[in-house]
């Protein structure tokens, strides 16, 4: 039997930036995320991959919006790449300038399209808006402009 | 007579505002619902080989296959190594399968005929793979993605709809192979449950 003394075989974690700007998430955990904003912001929910050319296409769109309204809606972003890209989806990200935490899917597909909205088929991109109240005001695959996001989202800072 | 006009539109008028309060789902196409007809099975669509075809000539004696698949997308890459064994199985079972690659917007950038030819020889396709021309059959079956795959009965009935398994990334850690089981229980005549399942994938790029 070998003994590893304890100092050797523990390090405390530490948390890098780069923990901070992608974090693990399952569907349920999402949703928690989602929630804590209910009477405080807009949540504009943005399901993307690196692979996703209408997704990279979108992505700086949001960004953008993000940057436009900081005082009352919440971009949260989840990516949808395999776990090997996941060091691409960090690049992409800090290229992108996000300075804010995103998450990045795990576990299973079907509970994790399911926990945010029935009808999406899974397709990427996916946007989800929900209002200060927490109410769904538009969900919708396919990539989309700047105007439908605003629009969209001036619902929701507005219910 | 004024009066009874009224009370005809007052319903209208009452839905309309009913419906600017809903939320806005506008680009969620709907999937074929189980039990329908297999749609546009007479319509001819251009094989890799060269060869016309239509739905009801793929089609075998316990029912059809159909993969929304295309050339470019990392979920297809990920669930190929399991297109030869399903096509395999689909056939010692007595049913047809053809891809359709319905991706009309980037024919010029991976997904011409010739490009799917290439993908077709190259990874040894036991299966026919179609060009879905103006994506016309990805939007009559409400596909939204690639893979997306439909299985139909004898009687051309949808019977199963969705993801081929619930593991894209690994075939040896799949644990539920939904397709494989779905092709068993409709050529045995058993019940296929789940009928509808969901996975992600690549968004189908549509004509604009």
């Amino acid at each position: 039997m070998v003994i590893v003394p304890i100092h050797q075989s523990y390090s405390a974690p530490t948390t890098t930036a780069e923990d901070t700007l992608l974090k693990d998430v399952t569907g349920s955990e999402l949703q928690k995320i989602i929630d804590s904003y209910k009477g405080e912001k807009a949540v504009l929910v943005n399901i993307w991959a690196t692979w996703c050319a209408p997704c990279v296409k979108e992505f700086p769109e949001i960004v953008k919006l993000q940057r436009n309204y900081p005082d009352d809606l919440k971009v949260i972003f989840v990516s949808a790449d395999f776990p090997q890209q996941r060091d691409e989806a960090l690049n992409f990200l800090k290229k992108q300038k996000v300075d804010w935490t995103t998450y990045f899917k795990t576990g299973k597909d079907q509970p994790f399209i399911e926990s945010l909205s029935q009808e999406w088929t899974g397709a990427l991109p996916f946007t989800k808006v929900i209002d200060m109240n927490g109410d769904l005001v538009a969900s919708w695959e396919q990539s989309a402009s700047y105007e439908k996001f605003e629009h969209h989202v001036k619902t929701a800072i507005n219910p | 007579m004024k009066k009874q006009y009224l009370l005809s539109i007052v319903p209208i008028v009452l839905g309309v505002c009913l419906l600017a309060f809903l939320p806005s789902q506008e680009a969620l196409l709907e999937e074929l619902p189980i039990g329908s007809q297999a749609p546009m099975t007479d319509v001819e669509v251009k094989d890799v080989s060269g060869k016309m075809l239509t739905l009801k000539d793929v089609a075998k004696e316990n029912g059809l296959l159909v993969n929304f698949s295309c050339n470019t997308c990392p979920w297809v890459a990920a669930w190929e190594d399991r297109y030869n064994p399903i096509a395999k199985l689909a056939k010692e079972n007595g049913i047809g399968v053809v891809a359709l690659n319905p991706n009309a917007a980037i024919r010029d950038d991976g997904e011409s005929l010739q490009d799917m030819k290439q993908r077709a020889e190259k990874s040894n396709y036991q299966f026919y793979y179609a060009l879905d021309e103006g994506a016309k059959m990805a939007e009559a079956f409400g596909a939204t993605r690639t893979p997306h795959i439909y299985l139909f009965n004898s009687d051309m009935e949808l019977v199963y709809r969705g993801a081929i398994d619930d593991n894209a990334k690994s075939a040896k850690d799949v644990e539920q192979p939904y397709l494989k089981n779905a092709i068993k229980n409709l050529a045995a005549g058993n019940e296929i449950d789940p009928k509808t399942t969901k996975s992600l994938g690549c968004t189908i790029k549509w004509p604009s």
